[in-house]
């Protein structure tokens, strides 16, 4: 019965023989593998500020990254030239031969659709500006491969999962620092979507600081961190952004914080205040949930030690000892890469998900899917509306 | 100036003020007597010459022993053994250019495994996370320097004209970097001009490879090159067939500035500026050394160099008199085959 199979998968292509295992008694077995270099996944994050892009091949591993400024207040048309733009590059440079098997996208909001079917349909709600743009259509016509919407905290938690600090932790927080705070968890070794794609947004939790009542995002998120700055630099309490403001530079986020890291007495209280903040709300998820691991992650939590040391502070104090008795907490050295490992992930995780593999495994491909071949065609309709500028052949970008 | 390019794994550029050693630093890290070795791609070049002055420069104000610099000859192999073999000399930190990728990553993530501080110039082998596999990247802003060139062959190109953009072939975060930035600058500025992409496997391929593009494209009008040496090799090829185009790069190579500076066919060049460069890393690693934080990725901005100001550009980049063609070409002096 194995050894049908086998030959069955292995007429089509879907695996080869690899070295010789270890004996056991007898003759050494013969290993197979599957063919991780069938096909390549196109992945990107999109985040308001940045645009990441990368090719992987079938087991997720990225043969290239590359990221670069972009505003996503701009039109999703310009964003997505972009996109297609760098998509073409990359399989000019690495997968010129390849077939396309899956492409993969965070956005900097929660995707709601996306579970239910095998295949994304169309391109769910995920920015406003972006309502009613036909982004995954175009992006299933233009490769001819099947497109995953994700939430940047989804693909940056699965990044660290697979590539990252969580590569051996059962129950992992990932925590995402910036303008938002957000959370992703991974239980029981898989990400934990919840019922709409929506969990883990942490930042909309009521939180108290003195007099003020707001949410974790608007007292302890990168615009709070940005504001105390530039106002210790105006009063001058902060003399070295106080420099920084005379020199004509921006006093931001990444300023104050980098400025902490330099020893800045009014930089250090702005994100003792913000870290021990989010450290409250995170104490409360560890305490409901006994993690193995939690990683901080974001600008703000990377460029210094500060943010880390006051969220390990609260959450060792206001944690029961049986939560924190083996707890590590750490910040991620992935940066932005964690989002792109995380989405080709996803790619890999969603094909070869039983329910999708089945009917397209004795096609040898996924591109032959059933339901994947009947979406195509709808995507090409769908396309034939989009503006002439967006019909463009893309250029090497 | 700004840095224009976001790090190899999206990281915000930290400028070279934040790595800058204090008169603490250079006491500590005398007392520390740290040895370290450095392993280039070559040291053939004037770019790697200057890098390697850069740092024992600051090495030697810190009293940090340089004990070996390895010259891998671009070789990934080579880089795998040596690396592999100063490991057994157990020094406190090696800086290394990374040759290639895959080829050479796991090599370098040894280094890191066996306690040993890994600083890396200009290429992170995809896979390899700031932190846990090397302390910090430095390098010029690849993505500005792309842009500089960009600019500086669009003034030169009639409107719909075609360039030809010969790009590395090898996966190297430098040149994919220039190469990106050249195209989305045109894609952004110039829209009416139409790019035609051809990569070379070597310096020595690059000549052929042009022409190649050419015969390909008879209507390219300009070249894009991602870098000196290999485009003083398609200055050659195209004269030798008789063209004479208008080509741009990156690095202001001795060859590259004298063709700038007597109006050849290079027409504006984006340098780097290397002797900084090793600067930089130098007191990134000595900051490791010494345990304090530094940041993931440190980037150093280019200069836009054109005739005009080749010569200052000259001395700020190799910290040397510029040739004495570039001075005859610029009229500093006078032409001695004049008279």
């Amino acid at each position: 019965m194995v050894a049908d199979r086998l030959a069955t998968l292995s007429e089509i292509g879907l695996i080869v023989e690899s070295e010789l295992g270890i004996a056991s008694g007898g003759r050494a077995p013969r290993l197979v593998r599957f063919r991780t270099d069938l096909g390549c996944v196109l992945v990107a994050t999109l985040d308001q500020s940045a645009l990441g892009v990368g090719i992987a091949d079938l087991s997720g591993r990225l043969f290239t990254e590359h990221h670069e400024a972009i505003d996503l207040g701009a039109d999703a048309a310009s964003t997505l030239q972009r996109i297609l733009a760098l998509f073409d590059w990359l399989i000019a440079k690495h997968a010129p031969d390849m077939p396309v098997w899956g492409m993969a996208v965070s956005v900097p909001g929660p995707v709601s659709e996306g579970d239910e079917k095998p295949f994304m349909e169309k391109t769910p709600s995920f920015l406003p500006a972006w309502e009613d743009f036909p982004f995954v259509e175009t992006l299933v016509d233009r490769f001819g491969a099947p497109v995953w919407l994700r939430s940047s905290i989804e693909t940056m938690t699965m990044g660290e999962r697979f590539a990252g600090a969580g590569q051996t932790a059962r129950n992992m927080l990932f925590i995402k620092v910036g303008k938002r705070i957000g959370a992703g968890l991974i239980f029981d070794g898989r990400l934990y979507r919840g019922a709409q794609g929506a969990s883990g947004l942490i930042g909309q939790m009521p939180v108290q600081a003195g007099d003020r009542a707001s949410t974790l995002d608007a007292l302890a998120g990168s615009d709070m961190i940005a504001r105390e700055g530039l106002a210790a630099a105006q009063s001058g309490k902060s003399p070295l952004l106080a420099d920084t403001l005379r020199r004509g530079g921006d006093v931001g986020a990444i300023e104050v914080s980098q400025a902490a890291q330099s020893g800045d007495p009014a930089s250090m209280e702005i994100l003792g205040i913000s870290g021990r903040m989010i450290g409250h709300s995170v104490a409360m998820l560890a305490n409901m949930l006994n993690p193995d691991l939690i990683i901080l992650s974001g600008t703000m939590a990377q460029t210094n030690d500060l943010l880390l040391a006051a969220v390990r502070e609260t959450v060792y104090g206001e944690s029961h000892p049986l939560v924190t008795r083996d707890l590590i907490i750490a910040k991620s050295q992935m940066s932005s890469s964690a989002g792109l490992v995380g989405a080709a992930m996803v790619v890999v995780e969603s094909l070869f998900e039983p329910g999708c593999l089945k009917d397209w495994i004795v096609h040898g491909t996924p591109l032959a899917h059933p339901v994947f071949l009947a979406l195509r065609t709808s995507c090409a309709t769908k396309r034939a509306s989009i503006t002439a500028e967006q019909d463009r052949p893309a250029i090497a970008p | 100036m700004t840095i224009s390019g976001l790090g190899p794994h999206g990281e915000r550029a930290a400028p070279p003020e934040r790595i800058a050693l204090l008169a603490d630093d250079i006491a500590a890290a005398r007392m520390g007597r740290f040895r370290v070795a450095i392993v280039l791609h070559t040291i053939a070049s004037d770019w790697a010459k200057q890098q390697i002055a850069g740092i024992m420069a600051t090495f030697g104000d810190c009293e940090t022993a340089v004990i070996e610099v390895v010259d891998c000859g671009f070789a990934p192999e080579a880089q795998v053994a040596a690396l592999d073999r100063l490991r057994g000399e157990k020094p406190d930190a090696i800086i290394s250019i990374p040759v290639a990728n895959s080829a050479v990553a796991n090599a370098h993530r040894r280094v890191s495994q066996a306690g040993i501080r890994l600083l890396l110039l200009d290429n992170v082998p995809t896979g390899l996370l700031p932190g846990s596999d090397y302390v910090a990247l430095v390098s010029a802003d690849n993505f500005g320097l792309g842009t500089i060139a960009a600019a500086f062959l669009a003034k030169r190109l009639a409107d719909g004209a075609a360039v030809g953009v010969l790009s590395y072939h090898a996966e190297f975060f430098a040149t994919n970097e220039r190469e990106i930035a050249f195209n989305k600058w045109m894609l952004t500025n110039r829209p009416d001009i139409r790019l035609h992409v051809r990569k070379f496997d070597s310096i020595q391929t690059a000549g052929t490879d042009a022409l190649a593009l050419l015969e390909r494209h008879d209507d390219i009008v300009g070249f894009f090159v991602v870098w000196d040496t290999p485009a003083m090799e398609v200055v050659k090829a195209l004269e030798r067939a008789g063209h004479h185009l208008q080509v741009t790069t990156v690095d202001l190579g001795r060859e590259a500035a004298i063709n700038l500076a007597s109006d050849g066919m290079i027409c504006g060049i984006a340098a780097q500026q290397p002797y900084l460069q090793g600067v930089a890393v130098a007191q990134t690693c000595v900051l490791a050394l010494l345990g304090r934080q530094t940041p993931d990725w440190v980037a150093l901005p280019g200069l836009a160099v054109s005739s005009d100001n080749v010569v200052e550009s000259f001395q700020k980049v190799w910290r040397k008199q510029a040739p004495r063609e570039v001075l005859v070409s610029a009229k500093l002096v006078k032409d001695p085959s004049a008279s």
